[in-house]
This record gives structure tokens, sequence and C-alpha cells, in this order.
């Protein structure tokens, strides 16, 4: 049945291996705003594969500590995996220095940590936010290997390109039909406004849906979690 | 003595009977033939100040060199067995410049002197190389101390190290030489609130009282770390001098 070229092991001519693949998207969005006194940095739990939709609950963000969040989106194998390396090194840092870890420092070991796969990434789309040692917000978005930039509001993930421009419109006043103040959001303002471009990403992209968890960063209280539910179609 | 010590002294990994490692003891004797260094830290920052042996005039003065940067906004003086120094001056400078390239900040000065510190007691011991081949690294402790000064987010520090890989925070510290006489010199005249002119001014008398020769512009070297820029600064000879003549003015008066 089988010429003997088949059973040759050594010959990979005829025999096809599997490829090599060690990817996969699992989609979620990630969300982060800085204002005057706070942060926010929000993350979708909906773990999705394709069509399915293994699990509505997972976990895409790490707190560093109680003024720096990291959120990740993208393959959630890597996400874990880099959240682990990430808050290790946080860990690390804080015993040796004796001193909290900052945003800036957390931003260029991202970087670092990112980078250092170049040509073997983790398949992971970050939004890193916290506070500054005055208390004020900022937030950094990266793409997956360690290219950041400092900004005012970022999204990242599999809405990106359904949420981003309704940020950049409505916070940065870009592409208004006039010119409009920037002006300064509330604590309250941020959270509705990013409760609102999930509930909209929710109704458009299949991987965004079920919940997200909106950590908000603040002087006073640290990083207070909530659980905003999203609808589960 | 070598009766008592019987032979505990030859290993510098083995404790004698009643614990002493003894090659570490000699090391600290080292440094007692090195040349004085004197450090104050004050709230506007820190001064180090070094005696340079001339022992010809031959010698070029700029060639000897007891006041080394780390980092920009640390430095370092030393007193002892100088080729050691360098040693860990060296592993010093790639720890700062790993910490800003990881963390994108300065390198807080406590943690530098224990980065310094971790090569104290690591003689005797193989470090591997690229190859990762073992390769023999030092074979007895460093015979050299260090006054490492340094302003960071909380403020200028002074730190000294020892043979043993110890670091205590002094506000002001001799070594070397002349280190019994300048550190009760230092003792009597320190007092907190002292501005950074009175603090170089304090070291290099200090540094008069115990050096053997007179005191020049060439034969002392001073640097300072100052709190508001945070940068350590070598001084001019030119500096030096000016330095020297606000010691005699104030003496004089």
């Amino acid at each position: 049945m089988y010429n003997k070229q088949h059973l040759d092991p050594h010959d990979d001519t005829s025999a096809q291996r599997p490829d090599f693949m060690p990817y996969q998207n699992n989609g979620g969005t990630v969300v982060a705003m800085g204002g005057e006194d706070y942060c926010i940095v929000a993350a979708t739990t909906r773990l999705g594969l394709g069509f399915a939709i293994p699990t509505r609950n997972v976990c895409r963000y790490a707190i560093l500590n109680d003024r720096v969040v990291l959120a990740t989106a993208g393959m959630y194998a890597d996400t874990v995996a880099l959240h682990k390396v990430v808050t290790a090194r946080v860990k690390v840092y804080q015993q040796q220095q004796e001193k909290p870890f900052g945003l800036f420092s957390a931003a260029q070991l991202l970087s670092n940590t990112l980078y250092y796969r170049r040509f073997f990434p983790y398949y992971t789309f970050n939004v890193l936010g916290g506070l500054d040692q005055d208390g004020q917000g900022f937030v950094y978005g990266f793409d997956a290997i360690g290219s950041g930039e400092k900004v005012k509001v970022v999204c990242n993930g599999t809405a990106q390109a359904l949420i981003q421009p309704i940020l950049d419109n409505q916070v940065e006043k870009k592409q208004q039909y006039e010119n409009k103040q920037i002006e300064k959001w509330s604590l309250q303002e941020a959270l509705d406004l990013v409760k609102d471009v999930f509930t909209s990403a929710g109704e458009r992209d299949i991987y965004t849906g079920d919940a997200v968890d909106i950590c908000t960063v603040t002087k006073q209280r640290g990083v207070v979690v909530e659980t905003f539910p999203l609808k589960k179609d | 003595m070598f009766l008592t010590r019987s032979e505990y002294d030859r290993g510098v990994n083995t404790f004698s009977p009643e614990g002493r490692l003894f090659q570490v003891e000699y090391a600290m004797e080292a440094i007692k033939l090195g040349s004085t260094a004197v450090g104050i830290q004050t709230a506007e920052g820190v001064v180090l100040a070094v005696e340079k042996r001339l022992s010809s005039t031959l010698l070029e003065p700029n060639s000897v060199e007891k006041l080394v940067e780390i980092d920009e906004h640390v430095g370092c003086a030393m007193s002892g067995l100088i080729a050691d120094a360098r040693t860990m001056i060296e592993h010093a400078r790639v720890e700062a410049q790993n910490h800003r390239f990881t963390f994108d900040e300065p390198m807080p000065v406590e943690s530098l002197t224990q980065a310094t510190c971790d090569l104290a007691l690591r003689f005797g011991e193989g470090v591997e190389d690229d190859d990762e081949r073992e390769e023999e690294m030092m074979s007895r402790p460093f015979g050299v101390s260090l006054l490492i000064a340094g302003v960071d987010e909380k403020g200028p520090a002074l730190f000294y190290t020892d043979p043993s890989g110890t670091y205590i925070r002094w506000l002001a510290k001799a070594i070397g030489a002349g280190s019994e006489a300048a550190q009760s010199a230092l003792q009597e005249a320190y007092y907190k609130s002292m501005t950074l002119s009175e603090a170089e001014t304090l070291a290099l008398r200090t540094l008069k009282e115990v050096m053997e020769e007179k005191v020049e512009s060439n034969n002392v070297e001073v640097a300072v770390v100052r709190t508001d820029t945070k940068k350590f600064v070598i001084y001019t000879e030119a500096q030096v001098k000016e330095c020297l003549s606000r010691l005699e003015n104030r003496e004089t008066h």
C-alpha cells in the first residue's frame, strides 16, 4: 500500500509534518485613559477562539502595584506568561530597591521584555496605565515587539479599530467638525466613556463581550477593580 | 601570634575555630596602607576628597586617579589596592547602566553600593564567561575600601564599603592611612547643617592634618555630587586651588 519512500523517516519530501503554529488569537480589547488625578485601565474578559467562546471570564490585567496596571490583549497563553514575567520583575525590583515600582520604569521594562523576544514575540498587545509620583495619570500603548508611546488615551486588541477613533474624537477632540477645546475629564465621565465604548464595540466585535474589568487607579484608594457586564452574545 | 592562628590564615575560604576569616581581616589592614580619603555628606550634597601621594616630582599628577565616576549621579573615592578598585568600579558601572537600560531611571545609591559589594566575597569563585567556560575571578579578598557618594530621589547619601562586603552609611567618613586621625577630626568638626562649601573646606582641612606633604592643588583631588543638580563633578585644579585658598583664609582669620 505504502511505497518504501513513505516509510523512510528521513525523507520529508513526501511525508508532511504538521505546520508549527505557536500562535492563536484569543481576541480581547484593552483600553487605558489617564486623567489629572486618576487612571483607568480596562480589559475584556471573553476568551475567543475562532467562532467559539471557550471561557467568558479570563483576567487580562495585572496589577503591578498600587499605582501601575498592565492590560493585555492577543493570545491568552502569552498574556499569562508575560504577566508572570513582569510581576516577578516588579517584585524583585521592589525588594532590591526598597521603593515602589514607578510607571515610567514599568514602561521601559515592558518595552525591553517584549523586544527581547523580537524574533519569537509574545503575541500580545499591551496598554499600561498608572500614576506618576505626583499622582497624575499617564498611559502607554505598545505593539507586540515593544514599541510604545506615552499618550492620553489608548485602545489595543481586536476592537481597536472600533474604539480608538471614538476615543480620539471624544478625548482629544480630533476630527471634530468645529475645533473644540480639549477639556479635562472627571473620573466619572471617563468611566462612563469607557463603559460606552466597550458596550458599542461588543455589538460589532465577536471577540469583545461578556464583561470588562475596569481598574481605577487613584492616589487615595490605589487600584480598585470593577467588573462591568457586557452582552454575552 | 602565628601559633594561635595555626595556619587558618592561609585559605580564604576557611573559618578559624574562633569564627574569623583572617584573609578578610588582613585585607582590611591593606587599606590602612592606602592614601587617605574623606567623604562628607551635607543637605546640599556630598563631598569626596582624596590625598594623592606623589612619590616623585617626575610623576604626572593627573595620572593618579582616586576619584572616579560610577554613573552621572554617583562617584567614588578609593583607598587601598587601586587595581582591585578598578574591578569593583567596572562592575558598579555596568550595574548602573543596566539599571538605566531596564528601568529608565538612575540607580539608587544604596542598591548600587550593594551591587558593588556583591563582588567582595566572590573570591575563589568561578564565573562563567560568554562561552560558558569557568573562569577564575579573584583568589583573594579585594584589598580596597570605597567611599561611594551620590544623590538619588531620597537625597544625598555617602556609603563606606570594606573588603568583607559590608556597607555602612556615614555622614562623614575617612579611610586609608590617616583614617584614625582624620575620623576623629571629622567627629569634632562635623555638624549636620553644614553647607557644601563648608564641607569642602572641612574635607581639605582634615586631609591637611593627616598628610605628610603640604596640601597643594595637585596632590589632592576633590569631587562633589550636588543635591540640586544630582551630578557628580570632579573639581579641576583651579577649583581645588579656590577651595584651598578658602581654607587658608579661614585659618588666618
